[in-house]
């Protein structure tokens, strides 16, 4: 009977009546009281707890989007201010020669520098202008180096010293007067090894005129150097000076008075001293 | 208005839902400016239905109740970053479910029941004169031996089913609700609601009709 009266109940009961069954298991009110409590500590707890870096990274990325644009700008805006702070100053610009032609023809000339004939207009040039010591035998690739090298940095410490230097404006003014009131003497004591910053200006330019010409036409350029190899060679100079010294000694009162003895020998004269 | 509150209001249909999202959003804003307070507000309003949620998922009350509360502290942490593009309960029930799937399948091994009493007052008094017409200890075992029957059956449900059947049918969301919280299509919840309905059936048919 019961067992009958059972099956009949449970022919009623649905699974979503026994799912509602599970909705009464709740908690008692002391169990919300611990919960309360432990909660209150855990909440107190992560007030004060201090969050690692990489946890606060979703934040930083929920900024506002107008800090990100403004950030990035802020950003470019000072790399740019240090690279003009910070950037070291060209020797060229402070020349006043442009840039590129310098530095281009610089270029070019030191990599021609293993070549000997390549930048032979250069060393005539310095030669000319800076040193008048000629007769001393330089080799090519020793007066590239030089002219490279020095040329621009002589010009660019001139204008340094004319810009910066009391003391050498003081200098090149006592220059000036002293070229003007006794060119002369300027010239005898000094030659053209010092003078004035035009002078030493003037001098680099044409330098690297020739330099970039040497590179665009380089069998003019070799032939120019042959030409000045010979110009500054001793040996002819030197043969002339003992052809006049012994013309000198060799006239004719000292001739007559120094031999003694006159042989004739065939097609041959022999003299004896 | 912002397409996604356009599509938030239009999943939350009824209007005493809308309702309670537009509180929640008041209460949310006053702890977003820094009146940490009004946060318990929102513990009183939602720790029952948090917590019965997580239990019905874990079987365990103890786990329950701390994942409860690590949900509302992670909730509480991440106040600022809440913008009102879903619901509050929404948002406060992705947090507790991703709480509890991570502590399931960290403890996947230790399965260990602590069950809760059941509450008895005027409008659970049907639902269990439905179940049962014994009385005294003849009525007390029989829940108590169908109310373990009913959570191991619910245990051998995988997660995602379990989690599905436990929002639906123990909680009342509808299905539009569930797949936002669970992060599946709607397709996919009523797929799951229906296995997992079927095999429960399976294991209680002793108890119920077929």
């Amino acid at each position: 009977m019961s067992e009958t009266k059972n099956q009949s109940h449970q022919s009623q009961v649905t699974l979503e009546d026994l799912l509602k069954l599970k909705r009464l298991e709740r908690p008692s009110a002391d169990f919300w009281a611990d919960f309360e409590r432990e909660m209150r500590q855990k909440q107190l707890s992560a007030l004060v707890e201090k969050r690692a870096w990489w946890q606060r990274l979703p934040q930083l990325l929920l900024l506002p989007r107008v800090y990100i644009p403004l950030g990035a700008t802020a950003a470019v805006a000072f790399t740019l201010v240090s690279l003009r702070v910070y950037s070291p100053v060209s020797v060229a610009q402070l020349e006043g020669i442009p840039l590129d032609s310098t530095q281009q023809s610089s270029r070019e000339v030191v990599s021609k520098a293993d070549g000997v004939h390549a930048i032979s207009p250069v060393v005539v040039n310095r030669h000319d202008q800076a040193d008048d010591s000629a007769n001393r035998p330089v080799s090519v690739a020793q007066a590239e180096v030089l002219s490279v090298s020095s040329a621009p940095s002589v010009s660019a410490k001139q204008n340094i010293a004319d810009e910066d230097s009391p003391s050498a404006r003081s200098i090149a003014a006592n220059f000036a007067h002293l070229e003007q009131s006794e060119p002369e003497l300027i010239s005898a004591v000094l030659g053209s090894r010092l003078s004035s910053p035009a002078r030493i200006q003037s001098a680099s330019q044409p330098t690297v005129e020739l330099a970039s010409l040497a590179v665009n036409n380089s069998k003019r350029v070799r032939l120019v150097a042959h030409y000045n190899d010979h110009q500054v060679a001793a040996e002819p100079v030197a043969t002339e000076n003992v052809r006049e010294r012994l013309s000198r000694r060799w006239s004719d009162g000292e001739f007559n008075d120094r031999y003694s003895r006159i042989g004739l020998a065939g097609d041959k004269v022999s003299l004896k001293f | 208005m912002n397409l996604s509150k356009v599509f938030t209001k239009a999943i939350i249909s009824s209007p005493e839902r809308q309702q309670e999202a537009d509180t929640d959003l008041l209460i949310v804003k006053q702890v977003q400016a820094g009146d940490v307070a009004a946060f318990d507000k929102l513990i009183l309003k939602y720790r029952e239905r948090l917590f019965g949620v997580v239990y019905n998922l874990t079987a365990n009350r103890e786990d329950a109740s701390d994942l409860t509360q690590d949900a509302f502290i992670k909730a509480f942490q991440s106040i600022n970053r809440f913008q009102g593009s879903c619901s509050f309960f929404t948002w406060l029930y992705r947090i507790a479910l991703n709480t509890t799937l991570s502590h399931l399948r960290k403890n996947r091994m230790r399965t260990f029941f602590s069950l809760e009493k059941l509450h008895e007052d005027g409008a659970s008094a049907q639902i269990l004169e439905q179940l049962t017409d014994r009385k005294g200890a003849d009525r007390d075992t029989y829940l108590k031996e169908l109310q373990e029957k009913l959570n191991e059956a619910l245990q051998k449900l995988s997660i995602p089913h379990r989690t599905v059947i436990t929002l639906f049918e123990i909680d009342g969301l509808s299905h539009s609700e569930i797949a936002k919280v669970a992060g599946c299509s709607e397709g996919t919840v009523r797929s799951r609601l229906h296995y997992a309905k079927q095999f429960l059936q399976g294991e209680m048919a002793k108890y119920i009709r077929a």
